[in-house]
């Protein structure tokens, strides 16, 4: 018989991806930035689960790149700037790039967002911009968290 | 707020009353507490402490960028905390070296300093323009000509032209601001690579800063580079070898990496902690190691490094089997580099646990050379506007929200709050939001952003004083409040380095 302590600490274990963020569908399973990458740059198995599939990622809106693009680099905190980084594309590894189904007004880089889309894994080089993403939510919808 | 004063002079006044009944039954001896017996033994250890005055064969400077005065204070108690201690009681390691004074870090034209500018101050001995690799403050930010016979000679230039090995190591680019400035000149710590310089200046002599490192002239050559920013040293045509779909970044199609291993015999150049594990160091003379093509990881990421990464201490441990051959010493920096990004991201834990491993790999220098002869230098560039605030209980997590008296504690608009916070930063509100309530939040989260006055997109720098810790020969030199230029000097005088030079 499971006793309600195990209950507990087997509820704390339960995989991220089954984990649901409140205000969303019940069914749209949510992901966090910060479960997507394995060690050694593998991706997860939470996230190779879900790709195809509709996902939920949380995270925070970096600066469009360019004022009237469809897509936005989502980050696992907030980051106006890369302070760090050599130039505009030279982003971390651990970030989704968005691609929007419409447009949508900018947020400021630190509100919390929930970002609604279908996950695609491995790298892809836009052909425009020439922005490399490893992680894309496609036909993505932006709610405030 | 008057009444929870009061309240709280209330509890005050029964714990009193409670204390003065056990009191009744055993008095506090006062004068043999553990107040006086450890200060009295500390007394003792102090007064009968020797003055080292030999001439230094080694000398290691470790510099963690933004390491101010409230970061070593929280490092402090994280690290104790994470032993499972209280944590206020705790003391880094660098905090046992005997000799510490303040440091005064302003640049020639900034009150509160960039880390170029600061570095500059400490490795060449004067102080210089807020932006400058190596350029006295006559230069200008990025002006190429008024560099041009405005290069400052470094601690490394002068180490080696005395005959000693030298290293560099950091967690950051190896081209970034303090590592830069150990063996480059250039009047913009932008110029990591020819990408980043206008062609003009290029076509007027000015050099960038990686081309500096490879290209270096004086003694027989840096012996030891480790730290990141890879994409600075190979062309825009090489595919990086760890990031897919990424390449290097200079336009000169210029393989600094393949011209290391042609300039140097016995050299070796690594990407990855395997292949520096994989090196035999008695072997190898000069050492180039790129973990990364921009920053190396944070500590906290390390583990998920793609390529796989070494620690601070791990770097530090193999330069010093390198540059320890040399029966003429050497000189070492060390830098923690990332303290400094993680506080710009607003972001405490990352830079609290980047600065425990920058203490324990001082920990283990400490422990592997010869205090007697070695003389190890801990400071920080600048401070940054971290503050450490409440009335926090005693052991209180210290990435926690405040409990105070054993309770929540409350502010002025009924909400939670941190100890720890920046004073301006991406924690900072948007315009016209409220601050979060932080009741269920996860404040020891390692994303967690601490909440800041001031929004801004990256968290500033501060300008208060920082401090300097030393021990080893010529150690005691460091008193009172100095100069940050000051540091080279007893780095200097330690080594007899400017006779020793021919300057």
């Amino acid at each position: 018989m499971i006793s309600r302590r195990q209950l507990v600490s087997g509820l704390a274990l339960a995989p991220v991806a089954t984990v649901l963020a409140p205000g969303l569908a019940r069914a749209t399973p949510s992901l966090r930035i910060r479960d997507i990458y394995l060690g050694g740059g593998e991706f997860s198995e939470a996230a190779h689960s879900l790709v195809g599939k509709t996902v939920m990622i949380p995270g925070f809106m970096a600066p469009p790149l360019k004022p009237d693009a469809r897509f936005f680099v989502l980050t696992r905190r907030p980051m106006a700037v890369c302070p760090f980084c050599d130039n505009e594309a030279d982003w971390p590894r651990d970030i989704v790039l968005v691609k929007l189904a419409g447009p949508i007004e900018w947020l400021p880089f630190n509100l919390p967002i929930e970002v609604t889309g279908t996950l695609e894994l491995g790298t892809e080089i836009d052909e425009e911009t020439g922005f490399v993403s490893r992680v894309r939510l496609v036909d993505a919808e932006v709610e405030q968290a | 707020m008057k009444i929870r004063t009061m309240l709280g002079l209330s509890v005050a006044a029964s714990a009193l009353a409670v204390a003065s009944a056990a009191q009744a039954q055993q008095a506090y001896d006062q004068f043999s507490s553990h107040w006086y017996t450890d200060a009295q033994s500390r007394i003792a250890e102090i007064a009968s402490r020797p003055v080292n005055v030999n001439q230094a064969r080694n000398v290691i400077l470790f510099l963690a960028d933004g390491f101010g005065v409230s970061t070593i204070m929280a490092a402090r108690v994280l690290q104790g905390q994470l032993r499972g201690e209280s944590g206020e009681e705790n003391y880094l390691f660098l905090e046992t070296f005997p000799h510490s004074a303040l440091v005064k870090t302003y640049n020639t034209d900034a009150q509160i300093p960039d880390s170029a500018g600061t570095a500059t101050a400490f490795l060449t001995g004067a102080k210089t323009y807020s932006g400058s690799i190596g350029i006295a403050e006559t230069g200008r930010l990025g002006d190429c000509a008024a560099s041009q016979g405005a290069e400052l000679l470094s601690i490394v230039d002068l180490a080696e032209m005395a005959g000693m090995s030298t290293g560099v190591i950091s967690t950051a680019r190896i081209t970034h601001a303090t590592p830069g400035s150990a063996y480059a000149k250039a009047a913009h710590r932008d110029w990591e690579d020819d990408d980043d310089m206008d062609p003009a200046d290029i076509a007027m002599g000015c050099k960038d800063i990686a081309s500096q490192l490879i290209d270096y002239q004086y003694g027989d050559g840096i012996e030891v580079a480790m730290g990141g920013g890879r994409s600075s040293f190979l062309p825009n045509t090489v595919a990086d070898p760890e990031d897919e779909g990424r390449t290097g970044n200079r336009r000169d199609g210029r393989d600094l990496t393949q011209e290391w291993l042609s300039k140097y015999p016995n050299s070796a150049y690594v990407w990855n902690k395997a292949g520096l594990d994989a090196l035999d160091l008695e072997a190898t003379d000069h050492l180039l190691a790129l973990f990364n093509r921009s920053h190396m990881q944070y500590e906290v990421d390390r583990a998920a490094d793609v390529g796989g990464e070494p620690s601070l201490a791990e770097m530090a441990l193999a330069a010093i089997q390198i540059l320890d051959r040399n029966p003429n010493g050497y000189f070492l920096l060390v830098e923690g580099g990332r303290v400094d990004h993680a506080h710009h991201e607003g972001n405490a834990h990352r830079a609290l646990h980047d600065a425990v491993a920058f203490d324990e790999a001082i920990k283990a220098v400490a422990e592997t050379v010869d205090l007697n002869e070695t003389l190890i230098v801990v400071t920080a560039d600048h401070s940054h506007t971290f503050f450490v605030a409440g009335y926090a209980d005693r052991g209180n997590p210290i990435l926690g929200l405040s409990v105070e008296g054993g309770e929540l504690a409350l502010a002025d608009d009924g909400m939670p709050y941190t100890t720890l916070g920046y004073g301006n930063g991406p924690g900072g509100l948007a315009p016209g939001a409220t601050r979060a309530d932080l009741t269920n939040v996860d404040t020891t989260d390692v994303d967690f952003l601490q909440q800041a006055l001031v929004p801004m997109s990256s968290e500033t720098h501060g300008g208060e004083d920082v401090a300097v810790f030393a021990t080893g020969p010529w150690a005691h030199l460091f008193q009172t409040t100095q100069e940050q230029s000051f540091v080279f000097h007893v780095m200097a005088h330690s080594l007899n380095l400017l006779e020793r030079a021919g300057k």
